[in-house]
């Protein structure tokens, strides 16, 4: 049985310092979980909680309808994959990850059949009686995980677990853990503070900010094309943010932003206030009303040349290019001296119009492409 | 040439490095033990030095006292190491896990007893445990005991005064493993669903058995051979190997009896020391106890 996992008004403080003050969150059962935060946001902490290395000061956490706050690290359904892995050194592949069924005093016959299975798992059956220094990064993590899930748990957490590997492994690792969350169908809960990261592998993510609250839960693609927080729209992937107020002219709502002029915006999608979760809709969107407008990068399209069929337009000029190989990245300055990122695909080896520096520009984008955000 | 000599010193730099610490070494410790072998067969008189070789030096001590001497001082040095050990290991492990910011502070309590001279522990103990002492007096004000205990020149006290100087040999070397632990490895055993007790003995003691290991013997060859705390909190009543050695050095015509009883238990006391390496080692292949 695999169930979910919920924080009821949890506080934890070190200390003076308080991490986590009153903190609720609902992780579905059988899902794959990503908790994005920056460095020191309390992701980690919950996750302790969570597994029972740490005590909460207030608040409960249940595991299904089953309060496990005060419920022994031994006794619960709950394993880690830890942030170096915590290998057993004087230990090899087999017995790390035999660990757990051993002083079950499961019988030897068992243990051997049930480890090598889950050695296949993570493409290490042939490594099952080699030292533990004696493995690559990719490895270890690998036996972690092996020695993580032997255990049939509920929950598995994920503390950053492939933040010592490579850019290239860790791709692969992502995939790999994705299928095999796929497979055992545990809830996984996946702290990282790569965006990246949590993107891929995630069904469900949820975004802390620095002060350890929850900004945001949603799916990867909710949470990226439509941040309810500016702190959301900057901390998951990069974006513009332009301020304004909003006006509206003949029935269309436009921000009216000082030097740049009008911009049309977008107001029939029901719009969350940051930092609180109550759905507000669109009501708070008034005439008046002082707001941020995000726009990611990759949704602006950039020429030398004035075209149609866009709801906006700005004028500016390349300041700096900076070549990322599928995409480039062009910074523009715009007439009120802000600056305006735009990514482009590379599509072509030799696109019909060339910008360079100092070239004047226009930017265009669709205005359902922008995200209003509360100021 | 020139360009391979230089080379070649470079190479050689630790070598170099070594050299005053062995020559010390030879000249103060395999030279002395070379004379005392040679002496162990000298045959000699009062008369004079040097009159053949003899192995009736070892022979006298084949015999029944000695060897029960022999037995008690490695009963003695091992129940001290034992202690040590059980003592030790809780005290270094309160130290690096428990500890916090008073850690500096208990590790200084650990060694002050290396600033004070070795003879002012022992006759501290005199204090504690005198039929006036600090112990009787703490026994009768609690009304356990009536009359004052005999405590000073006991088996006991000899083994209680010999814990206590022993202690910081087996608390530092642990204290320096303990602290170098990974946490994080009793937390995910723990995880696993390992017990505190089982995370410990699977654990925590085979990775840090190498400290267990030279704190043990910090204290058991040392001890093997400690004569002045019987002397002094022990009485006359029970000889030790080192008491045995002591008396025969210094006495006139037992000098070559001395160094066969040197030479004989200081033997023994490799093998037996090999075979507790065994028994230690065991227990860190096993990885459980």
């Amino acid at each position: 049985m695999i169930r979910s996992i919920q924080l009821k008004n949890v506080k934890k403080s070190y200390g003076d310092e308080s991490i986590l003050d009153g903190l609720s969150l609902t992780i579905p059962s059988g899902k794959f979980f990503a908790l994005l935060g920056p460095s020191g946001c309390g992701k980690t902490t919950i996750l302790r909680l969570i597994g029972g290395f740490e005590t909460v000061d207030a608040g409960t956490i249940y595991l299904g309808d089953e309060d496990i706050t005060d419920k022994p690290i031994n006794k619960r359904r709950i394993n880690t994959v830890f942030q170096n892995y915590a290998l057993f050194p004087h230990m090899n592949v087999f017995d790390n990850v035999a660990y757990s069924q051993t002083i079950k005093k499961v019988d030897p016959a068992t243990i051997k059949e049930k480890v090598f299975k889950i050695l296949k798992t993570v493409h290490l059956e042939s490594h099952a009686y080699k030292a533990i220094n004696q493995l690559s990064g990719g490895q270890q993590q690998r036996v972690a995980l092996a020695r993580a899930i032997i255990n049939e748990p509920e929950v598995l957490l994920l503390d950053e677990p492939l933040a010592a590997l490579d850019f290239k492994l860790r791709e692969k690792m992502l995939i790999e853990l994705v299928d095999l969350q796929e497979k055992l169908g545990t809830t996984f809960i996946y702290v990282t503070h790569d965006q990246f990261e949590a993107l891929t592998v995630a069904d469900q993510m949820a975004i802390m900010n620095y002060d350890g609250e929850i900004e945001q839960i949603g799916t990867p693609k909710e949470i990226y094309e439509f941040p309810n927080s500016s702190f959301v729209a900057k901390f998951v992937g990069s974006t513009n943010i332009l301020q304004g107020i909003i006006n509206s002219l003949n029935g269309a709502s436009y921000m009216d932003s000082g030097d740049l002029g009008n911009i049309l915006i977008d107001i029939s999608r029901p719009v969350t206030l940051s930092g609180r979760s109550q759905s507000n809709g669109p009501e708070w969107l008034k005439d008046g009303q002082e707001i941020l407008l995000s726009i990611r990068p990759e949704k602006i399209l950039i020429s030398k040349k004035p075209r149609e069929g866009f709801s906006n337009m700005l004028k500016g000029m390349v300041e700096s290019i900076v070549y990322h190989g599928r995409s480039t990245q062009y910074n523009i300055r715009l007439l009120n001296n802000d600056k305006l990122q735009v990514f482009e695909q590379n599509e072509e080896h030799f696109p019909q119009e060339v910008i360079d520096y100092d070239d004047e520009v226009f930017v265009y984008w669709q205005k359902e492409n922008a995200v209003v955000l509360e100021r | 040439m020139k360009e391979y000599l230089r080379k070649a010193l470079r190479r050689e730099t630790p070598f170099f490095v070594g050299i005053p610490a062995f020559i010390w070494l030879v000249l103060y410790f395999y030279v002395p033990l070379t004379f005392i072998v040679l002496l162990s067969f000298l045959l000699h008189d009062s008369a004079s030095l040097l009159q053949g070789l003899t192995i009736t030096h070892y022979l006298s001590f084949l015999t029944y006292p000695y060897v029960w001497i022999f037995l008690r001082s490695l009963f003695f040095a091992f129940t001290v190491s034992c202690a040590c050990l059980c003592i030790g290991y809780s005290l270094a492990y309160f130290l690096a896990f428990k500890a916090g910011r008073f850690k500096t502070f208990f590790l200084f309590l650990v060694i002050i007893p290396f600033f004070t001279n070795f003879l002012l522990h022992i006759y501290a103990w005199f204090f504690v445990l005198e039929r006036n002492g600090f112990l009787n007096n703490l026994l009768q004000f609690l009304g356990i005991i009536k009359e004052p205990l005999h405590f000073l020149n006991t088996a006991g006290a000899t083994l209680v005064v010999m814990v206590y100087c022993y202690l910081p040999f087996m608390v530092l070397p642990l204290y320096s493993i303990l602290e170098k632990f990974d946490r994080k490895l009793i937390e995910s055993s723990l995880d696993l669903g390992a017990t505190a007790w089982q995370t410990f003995t699977r654990i925590t003691i085979p990775l840090t058995i190498s400290g267990i290991q030279s704190g043990f013997f910090l204290v058991f060859i040392p001890a093997f051979g400690e004569f002045v705390i019987p002397g002094l909190v022990g009485g006359d009543k029970s000889l030790f190997v080192g008491t045995v050695i002591s008396t025969s050095m210094l006495g006139a015509h037992t000098m070559a009896d001395g160094a066969a009883f040197t030479v004989l238990t200081g033997v023994l006391l490799v093998v037996v020391a090999a075979l507790l390496l065994c028994v230690i080692r065991s227990f860190e292949r096993k990885g459980n106890v």
